[in-house]
């Protein structure tokens, strides 16, 4: 397992290469030049409009994808004039640049990005897949995250994440769901990503799918149980808190009571589980997870659907009086 | 033995939510707690014992427990149930 993206805080042209270099089939002619500049917009650029002399809001913190267009505008020019354009984009201190499609670059534009230590590829994909395929990337690269301490563990396809304070049998209820077949995600380390309108948690590369399990030390599931007992990444649906009994007044006995939690501005569903010797807690993180897709494919829950039967039945006792 | 009759003062009646209410003030205290409806006598401790009751708005019911707390325990289920659970009154 490695991470699937690199941290944005650290993110430059020399680790863009380096995730990106095979599947965009980027080739350096600048060598490593301007390997250690910062990428620090999820967007690009398609710099022609620059080219052409209209630099007002050129957007030079962007990565630059020369496309047919703009290597079509350069050759259409006389060399003094192609020298010029250039400086245009160069003259900002550009990120990186891509020429797609396979084209060749003229002479200046490789002189321009030599001179200011500015890296430039060539690619021989299309330019609008190509973009799909970049910006799809950083897309990921600067989505909002979080790192939780919690469990992330798929069940039946819901993703549950279990929270509570260190030491109170996390691991061991989710240890016990993973003998029970479900899939261990991350344990006490969950990277949690926004995509959309959902959140997306993944572990640590270096972590791994290991446990800590008090008593026993690391414990590699993917090893011990193979791999069907781990996932990669998984959806959060649905969170748990272990909470010490005594600590829990009795608030809600019915289920009725919609608890949530937020996580990166998205509401979770949240139950909160009391935790008491003799309790099975992996049982109940099975049932609070069924429980919760029963939920989203019937539209609500069990407690609502008995509640009202039951006000049905005082109905039609009132009636009957 | 210390016994009260009380009537449901809200429109729905004992559905979950206000028996999960008396459950809560119930196991507050020791003594046994019971609610009888015309249909059932229950334990007071028991959730869904109490929602099978299912005693609608206006229905009259009795409270009673037995043990050390008893007083307390029918006076707390007593002041549950008159304030309505929170809810529309008939």
């Amino acid at each position: 397992m490695q991470d699937r993206y690199p941290d944005p805080e650290t993110f430059s042209v020399g680790i863009l290469y380096e995730c990106l270099g095979k599947k965009l089939e980027l080739n350096s002619v600048t060598e490593n030049r301007g390997y250690n500049r910062m990428i620090v917009s999820p967007d690009i650029s398609r710099p022609g409009l620059c080219l052409s002399g209209y630099t007002y809001k050129f957007m030079h913190d962007r990565i630059q994808i020369i496309g047919e267009t703009e290597i079509t505008l350069l050759n259409q020019l006389s060399q003094k004039d192609r020298t010029a354009a250039v400086a245009n984009v160069y003259n900002f201190p550009a990120v990186c640049c891509i020429v797609t499609k396979g084209l060749s670059p003229p002479e200046e534009l490789v002189s321009a990005a030599l001179e200011s230590d500015t890296a430039l590829f060539l690619s021989p994909q299309d330019t609008t897949p190509l973009i799909h395929d970049l910006t799809d990337f950083l897309g990921e690269v600067f989505a909002p995250h979080v790192s939780l301490h919690g469990t992330l563990v798929d069940i039946y396809g819901e993703g549950l994440l279990v929270m509570g304070r260190s030491a109170i049998g996390k691991s061991e209820a989710v240890l016990g769901l993973v003998e029970r077949g479900h899939r261990l995600v991350a344990d006490d380390l969950v990277r949690v990503r926004k995509a959309g309108n959902r959140l997306i948690g993944t572990g640590d590369a270096l972590i791994g799918f290991h446990m800590e399990i008090r008593g026993i030390g690391f414990v590699s599931i993917a090893e011990l149980y193979g791999v069907g007992a781990i996932k990669e990444m998984q959806s959060v649906d649905l969170a748990v808190r272990l909470l010490d009994a005594d600590l829990v007044d009795e608030t809600d006995r019915s289920g009725l009571e919609e608890k949530h939690m937020s996580i990166l501005g998205i509401d979770v569903p949240m139950v909160e589980i009391p935790v008491l010797p003799g309790r099975n807690i992996t049982l109940l993180l099975e049932v609070a997870a069924m429980m919760n897709i029963q939920a989203k494919d019937t539209g609500c829950t069990s407690a609502e659907r008995l509640n009202r039967k039951l006000i049905a039945r005082m109905g039609r006792n009132r009636l009957r009086k | 033995m210390t016994e009260r009759i009380v009537t449901v003062p809200n429109k729905l009646g004992i559905h979950a939510r206000p028996a999960a209410m008396i459950v809560r003030a119930a196991v507050e205290f020791d003594c046994e707690i019971w609610v009888e409806s015309p249909a059932d006598k229950v334990n007071a401790k028991s959730i869904m014992g109490v929602m099978t009751l299912a005693a609608s708005g206006g229905t009259a019911i009795t409270v009673s427990a037995e043990g050390t707390d008893e007083t307390e325990a029918v006076e707390a289920i007593i002041k549950v149930v008159r304030s309505g659970f929170g809810e529309e009154m008939i």
